[in-house]
């Protein structure tokens, strides 16, 4: 039985892979969406027009599930993503993945590795093998706003928190939310808010903790979750933050305009498009016709007054891997590198503006996009250079365990239940746990 | 039952009976409600418009008719044999069977997902119908027998005397008598295959082989989420077992209140 | 066939019915059987479900389950979902079969309107609860348009209510099935003793307590063991509504072994609570077998 599930996965492909320029594969992933990866595959297409690409989103609550019979089967995907850290990550299922380095070679050269962001190659080479290629890189650090709500009572985005506070207590007399978060489920966007301002009271903190190399319940944990357990009190975050979910109900709230302020990351960037902000409203169920409002980024407020500021951190956020046993594993690989590190499928990715491509030098064509409003192209390009220079990783490394424990520790200081100082103590003992 | 002969007290009792099962409709409401929010019937136009969702329909409904046989045969065979004939170690045999009523799916996941690959059931409706047709036999046995416990042993001996075999007695006899069991173990096995999420989303992977229950996954993604689609997809999706239910209300509620009750 | 002749009863002696129970047999017990025996074994292993290496650890998992504050959680949990939906489902199931074998209007149609939660599945409905219960939902808008705005809150934020709602949700999906049986059952009361009752001054409260509660006892037993049993099975529900959360107010065994065994790859750890659940359901099925037989008796 368990060679069944354990013993396929460095074995020799069937074939010699068939052609790699025809043939039809399966892609499996969590994101992008369809109509995203449509536009995606159709680009490959005008290049590889005799390689069928299927495309099967899977929920991402049910992924890592779903992957496990369908690898450990002879009829899995052919081309499969993963991420860089937790339950589906390049590691748990480098078992399956078929060496991708000879590939990258071809394509790029020896020096392949110097054309593509080193973050991404180091996050998916396993025991020397590349076992996926990234296309798609996030970051977050930062928070986006309405712009149309500011402009309509003339306020600026906060800068630290005694104007954050009066800033809310303006939104809240004109009978608005302010910040805005969703705190209930898996999905842990609130790590990153958490993240955020740690970078605010000690930079480099974050990245030594994932390292290993500072304790989860260190001085600077329990002063980040008091600020956040501040922020739920003092009338920044929208009461009710525990109860809700980032996914569809805070961002249906930001995008229909009943919210002046997110956390969200780069990949909020899509919903500065016409397209991907129709397709967003549609599903929020507002009426049609709904005004698109112009979201703007803007920097994480110096929440701790220590005048540090708060830069972006970035991870991998979706890779290709090739199933090894593929019946059509060379055009599976011809897919799975293109779309990160050819320049179409960089493009095509980049367009799309919910992923960065990795591809050095690559980035969005905004003659191809519509914006919904001119003046956000600048800000997103300073997004976009922010995201290329951010060396700082967002979850890399974070156990699936401590990172639900960071999520409980952050409901507990905004429910009032748990002290600060309780919570990092329930992340760290996740974390031993999680390490053993 | 209560007293209704005055028209006060009848009056009182139907609004008591009304206030009580509004809780029960009041979700029902909502999840229509919420199905025509934004684009009205356009989002049921959206979902009918996906164009595997026929092939959904049938998967689903060939899951549900080949679960529904394959109980419905073992049941009714083994519900004859514990009820009416002679087993050494007959309690035994039921005792074990009924253990296994307690299994819930999830335990089911790491055994399943190692033998399901092994045997190549893999991506096979097979994947799904056989583990599923596995777990709703306890049920459907315990059902049946105390059903045909009630079944006068006497109609039985008659037929063995008039020199009928057991399996001319099982066809002639058994069967004609337990149709009110065997329209409620229909109706519940074709509610527990038809409703299936766990196993389809595992075992059923190109988009030819899913089933009705994955369809409001189409409009779940990781940043965004469709709620008026995934709840006209829902109406869709629930509106044949309820026609289903309420075509075969009057056998169902005999049957399985005979079932459970003896 | 006890008062035959020996003669005869030999002569008719009923065949060997083994070949009869046997494809069912094999088949199911075989099946889940052999399910139970692979999660025995993986449950005495430290493996990640994927990778070639797995550690026996013999009986590590078990001693970790101790020792885990979430395990005892989610059996608290399953332990006031039990009392709290079992009572309720009573109640209300006494209560409407009641009022359904009075005479009264419409009767099918309030039965169908209380069965029809029973045939959807948990999937289809858990989106309805999310939107029920979200801030800005009907729950709160009800509340506010009859003036208590002031009781208007986030369901979902506190554990206490996500719990309740769980527990609401189960009532609302399964009081149907309840209901059923107890129609059935007090069908089965000889109207002419709650006649006679009635005549000699019994009121509807009274009738219930004393002729109807003990005319159903035994229903009311079955329905207690396969409710426990439930309870123990309890996965859709928290998992689709709740996520288990927050902060696991609401995890139950079946969430706790779905998180476990695939978001944290410890599959061993989730087969040795898969077991648990298990000796702790077999358990409850064996006071089913007893409970079944009190009813067969109780109802003649």
């Amino acid at each position: 039985m368990s060679l069944a599930l354990t013993g396929c996965g460095s074995q020799a492909a069937p074939s010699n892979g068939g052609s790699a320029t025809k043939g039809a594969i399966n892609w499996w992933s969590w994101t992008p969406d369809n109509d995203l990866a449509a536009r995606e595959i159709a680009a490959f297409n005008k290049q590889y027009p005799n390689i069928k690409v299927t495309y099967k989103k899977v929920p991402i609550d049910n992924y890592a599930a779903v992957l496990r019979p369908a690898l450990s089967s002879s009829s899995g995907p052919d081309v499969f993503s993963v991420n860089a850290s937790g339950a589906f990550s390049g590691k748990t299922f480098a078992a399956y993945a078929y060496d991708l380095t000879p590939a990258m070679k071809k394509l790029l050269g020896a020096d392949w590795k110097s054309k593509i962001d080193p973050g991404s190659t180091k996050a998916f080479t396993i025991n020397g093998r590349l076992v996926a290629q990234t296309f798609g890189r996030v970051g977050a650090g930062m928070m986006w706003i309405n712009q149309d709500i500011f402009n309509k009572y003339n306020l600026k985005p906060p800068t630290n928190m005694a104007e954050w506070k009066s800033l809310c207590a303006t939104f809240r007399s004109k009978g608005l939310g302010c910040f805005r978060e969703g705190l209930s489920g898996t999905a842990g966007f609130v790590v990153d808010t958490l993240h955020s301002i740690a970078n605010n009271v000690e930079p480099g903190y974050w990245t030594g903790a994932l390292a290993g190399k500072r304790k989860w319940d260190d001085p600077t944990m329990v002063k980040s979750l008091q600020i956040l357990g501040d922020m739920a009190h003092n009338g920044i975050l929208d009461k009710g933050a525990t109860g809700i979910l980032q996914y569809p109900d805070v961002n249906n709230a930001f995008l229909s305009g009943k919210v002046p302020m997110v956390q969200m990351g780069t990949w909020y960037s899509q919903y500065a498009t016409v397209s991907s902000l129709t397709a967003a409203l549609a599903g929020a169920g507002v009426p049609a016709g709904t005004k698109h409002i112009s979201i703007m980024p803007t920097t994480f407020p110096d929440v701790a007054g220590t005048g540090n500021a708060v830069s972006l951190f970035a991870d991998p956020d979706v890779a290709q891997a090739v199933n090894a046993k593929s019946k059509n594993r060379n055009a599976a690989v011809t897919f799975a590198i293109w779309l990160g590190s050819t320049k179409p499928g960089a493009e095509v990715v980049a367009n799309n503006m919910d992923e960065l491509p990795v591809l050095q030098g690559s980035g969005p064509d905004f003659t191809k996009i519509t914006l919904v409003n001119k003046a956000q192209q600048p800000a997103l390009v300073n997004v976009i250079a922010q995201l290329a220079k951010a060396n700082e990783p967002r979850n890399l490394g974070l156990a699936d365990q401590t990172n639900q424990a960071i999520i409980n520790a952050a409901q507990g200081v905004v429910n009032g239940t748990k002290s600060a100082k309780d919570g990092a103590a329930g992340v760290a003992a996740a974390a031993a746990s999680a390490g053993q | 039952m209560f007293e209704t002969r005055r028209l006060r007290s009848r009056i009182g009792l139907q609004l008591l009976l009304t206030v009580l099962v509004i809780p029960f409709l009041f979700p029902l409401i909502a999840m229509v409600q919420g199905s025509l929010v934004g684009a009205g019937w356009g989002n049921y136009a959206t979902v009918l418009s996906l164009p595997l969702l026929p092939g959904f329909f049938l998967n689903s409904a060939v899951i549900a008719v080949s679960v529904i046989a394959i109980t419905l045969v073992l049941t009714l065979t083994a519900a004859f044999g514990f009820s009416k004939l002679r087993i050494v170690g007959k309690e035994i045999y039921f005792w074990l069977l009924l253990a296994a009523l307690t299994l819930p799916g999830v335990v089911l996941l790491a055994p399943l997902f190692a033998t399901v690959t092994q045997v190549g059931a893999y991506n096979t409706l097979w994947a799904v119908i056989l583990p599923l047709a596995a777990l709703q036999v306890p049920f459907t046995v315990l059902l049946a027998r105390n059903f045909v416990d009630g079944i006068p042993n006497e109609l039985i001996e008659a037929a063995r005397v008039d020199g009928a075999g057991m399996i001319k007695t099982f066809w002639h006899v058994m069967l004609p008598l337990t149709r009110p069991i065997i329209a409620a173990i229909l109706v519940l096995v074709f509610i527990n295959s038809w409703n299936e999420f766990l196993l389809p989303l595992l075992f059923l992977q190109t988009p030819d082989q899913q089933t009705v229950t994955l369809v409001p996954q189409y409009f779940v993604g990781q940043y965004n989420n469709d709620q008026t689609k995934v709840l006209a997809a829902a109406v869709l999706t629930g509106l044949p077992v309820v026609i289903l239910y309420i075509s075969l209300q009057r056998f169902f509620e005999r049957g399985l209140a005979a079932g459970a009750l003896k | 066939m006890t008062t035959s002749s020996p003669r005869r009863a030999s002569r008719l002696k009923m065949p060997n019915g083994l070949p009869w129970i046997l494809p069912a047999m094999i088949y199911s017990v075989g099946i889940l059987y052999y399910c139970i025996l692979y999660t025995g074994y993986i449950s005495t292993l430290r493996w990640d479900g994927t990778s070639p290496l797995q550690e026996q650890v013999g009986a590590a998992n078990f001693v970790h389950m101790l020792q885990d504050p979430v395990f005892w959680g989610a059996l608290a949990h399953t332990a006031i979902f039990f009392v709290v939906t079992f009572t309720v489902q009573v109640a209300l199931g006494i209560l409407f079969a009641c009022l359904l074998h009075s005479k009264l209007y419409l009767k099918t149609l309030y039965k169908v309107l209380i069965f029809i939660p029973v045939v959807l599945a948990t999937a289809t409905v858990a989106p309805v609860f999310r939107l029920i219960y979200a801030p800005d939902g009907a729950l709160n808008g009800v509340l506010t348009a009859v003036g208590l705005g002031s009781l208007a809150q986030p369901w979902f934020s506190s554990g206490t209510f996500s719990l309740i709602i769980v527990i609401s949700v189960q009532i609302w999906q399964s009081t149907g099935v309840v209901f059923v049986l107890y129609f059935a059952a007090v069908g089965q009361i000889d109207p002419s003793i709650i006649e006679a009752a009635r005549i000699d001054g019994a009121g509807d409260v009274r009738i219930i307590r004393s002729i109807i509660l003990p005319g159903v006892q035994g229903t009311t037993i079955a329905i207690a063991t396969l409710s426990a049993i439930g309870s123990l099975k309890t996965f859709d529900i928290p998992f689709l509504i709740t996520g288990g959360g927050p902060s696991y107010a609401t995890e139950f065994l079946g969430t706790l072994i779905y998180r476990v065994s695939i978001s944290f790859a410890q599959v061993g750890y989730g087969a040795a609570l898969s077991v648990v659940l298990l000796v702790l359901a077999i358990a409850t099925a064996v006071i089913i077998r007893t409970g079944g037989r009190r009813v067969g008796s109780s109802d003649v």
